[in-house]
């Protein structure tokens, strides 16, 4: 150890080292604690309603329990003790004596002249300080207690100062050490207090460091690493998801889902002890009773029943039970079992990530679809085929039949609201149905509920008019939300419905760190546009009163290839869109043009590819698009043989997106093509001339689409160019 | 000729061997655990009760009594191989679809390790299996084993367009009620409406009539509206 270091032995500067220490733990914890203590959701803005059911105390006291779960005590703790440390640590800093710093030695102050004064000057005060501060002449002041000796050293000061200020060498001394002597000894100190390095403490310090890197940093790398193991990427136990796993099926449906889910390890531990078997025979009673619109009141089916009967009984029997009376919105009588009822949902909706992640590794659409299915009815406890109007408040299965009849299928949401309002009251309202209050709260919130309604989907490559093999294609998705009922819904501006690249030299644009924002037409009513700051506008929260967890809808969009029933490209999830939904005060919609944007990589072979495409919202029933879309992969020198084409003979060709035909216009465009060079030009140039339209949308063939045109939506047009909002949730099985 | 200073050295041993037997303890602990965690792996596959029948029908016990064990029928030992063989086509198809797709979850942290052990082992149990009835099939036919699972697969699939059928043709009950039911309820709604037309339109034709007879007002209807019922 070298002489020149000294540690902390008078103790006034460790206290710098533990408050830095603690500063740096301490602040990104505290921030953790802040952000986890803000409730995520209530930035959210939620669908305004008043409805209450008999037990929404039981699911408002559930989902305050799921947020509290969040807050970690340990967290508050450690950020409690880490700010007291810092705390205690400053109050030792500002109290401890500190060693007294050395003064700078500053000639001009003890000559009392400023630091610009010239050598004359400097000669002067000097003289005139000498004169005074001489010992010969200078008297000690009794009443400032000087003595000879004070003065002495006064005048040696003065004297040394001036000749800093003059002399060569002195001033040499100065301007490197800052002092006119040379040299000046210095000492570096170890901000670590001395009780750490004394020999009698050395065996506690290597007991603290074994402690530290051979117990507890082991401790908590294996913790960590085993609490990775326990639970899969999709935050389910382990265990329950390999039992998913096992259970999947490729024709499975959303009873079977349900099914499989009670398998989950999540009820085990629920329902431990005698939990497991409390009340089950009560509870099934309850659901396989006559219902009013199944033919059991818990919503299964015949072969669900079978499934739940051939259970043991136990925590997977009672929990099947449980998600079959949640469904069913059953009521128990019972309060332990009615808040079991409610708190199986939650947990079955974290099941469901983990199996849909399972159903998209085997690639079948059917059980991907069954999956978004079985969320939709588990957060708003509908069973599978049932009617989608359960979703509004206060319809009870009553009013659901007086709606639906002795029809075989199920009034959807969008379709009962279509309907003139003195059409659907006469309907609904009347004794053993609805009030006329409840009437009208039902119709504000189904007005609120955000249906997408795709406008126009297509393929474009970035920067490029036709889509080559293997390019990064883009899924461009358009549409608005218009919730159901919605009156003057505005017609669609056909110019929304393009999607320009952004300019060359814009970036941040192109990296898709932007969006653009419509600023206005030129004279030829293209329109203009310019990159705006990222906007993402988040959905309002779920309308769900039984769902015992604030959730806020998502949208996946994804391509299946219907011949063989399999996913052709991945889900893309959307939780917020680029614009405004609705307005200010939360309930009038604004019906901006959305996009949802999905990138993937075009097949390698050229030639035409039909998919299915879904846009599945996961949290309403009934608000499900399919539609066809065409993705025309163009060889690469066919591709620049249409461009040379079309850059020849046309002075402006059209912007790009070139790949989304309707089946006839594919065929014409085939045809033309083989005629002549102008057929090829008009079929490039998106067939301007011939149809206004080319790039539209086939209408899936929809088996509401006459109810649709009878209820007269506002406009034909939209109708049309919304092409297929297919809104059946008919799967494909 | 080197002095050694031995009680120096006792630390720096000590050392060593706490460090290497902690070593040795958490890996022999650790082996024990995983080899004990895979030899009670629950099985992929439930028994198998296929085999298990044609085995039993194999190797048939002698009854208390008599000597001899009773003859079973060469028929019967086939049917049960063949019934062997469905089952573990059924099984073999179910691996093939699953492990693409048990990798990738594997990969992904989706599905644990310990399914994937058991897969593999599953995997494994039914090449044997496959082997094993293959061998059988040969010893009770010679050539048969090329075929076996051929004629299975043909079985599997005629057995699941069975089901298919037996599953649509079991729904023509429950649909032909409910279109008899709308059948009536359409019919009688129409004939209402009919029959309100009409009385309407009598109404009308008496209106004059009415002006001039009081009495003879309600004869016209009266017969009309019976003759109607008696169409029906």
């Amino acid at each position: 150890m070298s002489t020149d270091y000294t540690y902390d032995e008078e103790g006034h500067l460790w206290p710098f080292f533990v408050f830095t220490l603690t500063f740096i733990i301490t602040l990104p914890l505290s921030f953790l604690l802040f952000k986890r203590s803000q409730d995520p959701a209530a930035s959210f803005p939620r669908t305004k309603s008043n409805f209450t059911h008999k037990h929404t105390d039981i699911v408002e006291s559930l989902r305050s329990q799921e947020k509290r779960k969040d807050r970690k005590l340990w967290l508050i703790v450690a950020v409690v003790t880490g700010w007291s440390v810092m705390g205690y640590m400053l109050y030792l800093i500002n109290t401890t004596e500190g060693p007294s710093p050395q003064k700078l030695w500053n000639p001009y102050d003890i000559l009392g002249i400023s630091e610009s004064a010239s050598e004359k000057a400097i000669k002067k005060a000097y003289k005139l300080l000498s004169l005074k501060w001489h010992p010969d002449k200078a008297k000690p002041n009794p009443a400032l207690n000087e003595t000879m000796e004070d003065i002495n050293n006064k005048y040696v000061e003065i004297s040394k100062a001036y000749q800093a200020l003059t002399d060569e060498d002195v001033r040499n001394n100065y301007i490197q050490y800052g002092n006119p002597d040379g040299k000046q000894g210095f000492s570096i100190n170890i901000a670590l207090p001395k009780a750490i390095v004394s020999d009698s403490n050395g065996k506690y310090v290597v007991l603290l460091y074994s402690v530290l890197f051979g117990v507890l940093l082991p401790y908590m790398v294996g913790s960590w690493w085993y609490g990775t193991l326990r639970r899969s990427k999709e935050g389910v136990l382990m265990e329950s998801a390999n039992r998913l796993f096992r259970e999947f099926k490729e024709n499975i449906d959303e009873g079977g889902i349900v099914t499989a889910f009670s398998t989950a390890q999540e009820y085990e531990n629920l329902l431990k002890g005698d939990k497991a078997d409390a009340g089950l025979a009560k509870l099934e009673s309850r659901i396989l009773a006559d219902g009013e619109l199944t033919p059991l009141a818990g919503g299964l089916s015949l072969k669900d029943k079978e499934k739940l009967e051939d259970i043991e009984s136990g925590p997977q029997r009672k929990a099947l039970a449980l998600l079959w009376a949640y469904l069913g919105r059953i009521e128990l009588d019972d309060p332990a079992l009615n808040k079991l009822k409610f708190a199986v949902a939650p947990i079955a909706e974290s099941l469901n990530k983990s199996f849909n992640a399972i159903a998209l590794a085997f690639g079948a659409t059917a059980p991907m679809l069954a999956s978004y299915h079985t969320n939709q009815l588990l957060i708003q406890a509908i069973p599978p085929k049932s009617s989608p109007l359960l979703q509004l408040p206060h319809f009870t299965p009553a009013v659901v039949k007086a709606v639906d009849g002795d029809s075989k299928g199920h009034i959807n949401v969008q379709d009962f609201m279509d309907r003139p309002d003195a059409k659907r009251r006469a309907l609904v309202v009347g004794k053993g149905l609805l009030s006329s209050e409840q009437y009208n709260e039902a119709i504000s919130v189904a007005k609120q509920l955000p249906f997408f309604r795709v406008a126009k989907a297509y393929f474009k490559v970035t920067g490029e008019k036709f889509i080559l093999p293997s390019s990064l294609v883009s899924l461009v998705v358009k549409g608005r939300i218009v919730p159901p009922g919605s009156e003057n819904v505005p017609e669609v501006d056909s110019l929304d419905l393009e999607d320009p690249d952004p300019a060359e030299d814009d970036l941040d644009a192109l990296l898709g760190r932007k969006t653009k924002k419509l600023v206005g037409k030129d004279e030829k009513g293209k329109p203009i546009y310019e990159s705006a700051e990222e906007q993402s506008i988040p959905v309002p929260l779920v309308h769900a009163p039984y769902f015992a967890k604030d959730h806020s809808p998502r949208w996946h969009v994804f391509l299946t290839d219907s011949k063989q029933g399999r996913v052709a490209v991945p889900p893309f999830t959307f939780t917020q869109f680029d614009r405004p939904i609705f307005e200010a005060d939360g309930k009038t919609p604004t019906f901006a043009m959305q996009t949802l944007k999905a990138q993937f990589q075009a097949p390698p072979q050229p030639g035409h590819y039909t998919f299915v495409m879904h846009a599945v919202c996961d949290s309403y029933v009934g608000f499900d698009t399919k539609m066809e879309v065409t993705l025309i992969v163009e060889d690469a020198s066919r591709a620049a043989e249409l461009d040379q084409v079309v850059e020849d003979e046309i002075s402006e060709p059209e912007e790009g997106e070139f790949g989304f035909y309707s089946k006839q216009d594919e065929e014409r465009f085939t045809d033309i093509e083989t005629d002549s060079i102008a057929g090829i030009m008009h079929a490039a140039k998106g067939g301007a001339p011939l149809k206004p339209k080319v790039k539209k949308v086939k209408q899936q063939e929809d088996s509401d689409e006459d109810s649709d045109e009878e209820s007269g939506t506002d406009d034909d047009e939209e109708d049309d160019d919304t092409s297929a909002t297919n809104t059946d949730t008919e799967d494909e099985s | 000729m080197f002095d050694i200073n031995w009680r120096g050295l006792l630390l720096p041993l000590a050392y060593l061997v706490v460090l290497v037997g902690t070593f040795m303890t958490f890996s022999t602990v650790y082996r024990k655990r995983k080899a004990f965690q895979s030899a009670n792996l629950a099985p992929w596959f439930g028994p198998h009760l296929q085999r298990n029948i044609y085995l039993s029908l194999l190797h048939m016990e002698p009854e208390e009594g008599s000597e001899k064990a009773p003859k079973v029928p060469e028929s019967v030992i086939r049917a049960a191989l063949l019934r062997r063989a469905l089952e573990d086509l059924n099984r073999i198809i179910q691996i093939r679809q699953a492990k693409a797709a048990c990798s990738n979850l594997l990969q992904k942290g989706s599905v644990g390790d310990d399914l994937w052990q058991r897969f593999l082992r599953a995997e494994k149990e039914m090449e044997e299996e496959l082997r094993d009835v293959v061998m059988e099939a040969n010893a009770l036919v010679p050539g048969w084993g090329q075929i076996i699972f051929q004629t299975a697969n043909e079985i599997a699939a005629n057995k699941a367009l069975r089901e298919r059928l037996e599953e649509i043709e079991g729904q023509t009950e429950h649909e032909k009620e409910w279109w008899e039911k709308k059948r009536a309820t359409i019919r009688t709604e129409f004939m209402k409406e009919l029959d309100e037309a009409e009385s309407k339109s009598v109404a009308s034709h008496d209106e004059p009539v009415l002006v001039d007879t009081n009495v003879s007002s309600s004869r016209p209807s009266t017969p009309g509206g019976a003759a109607k019922k008696g169409k029906k």
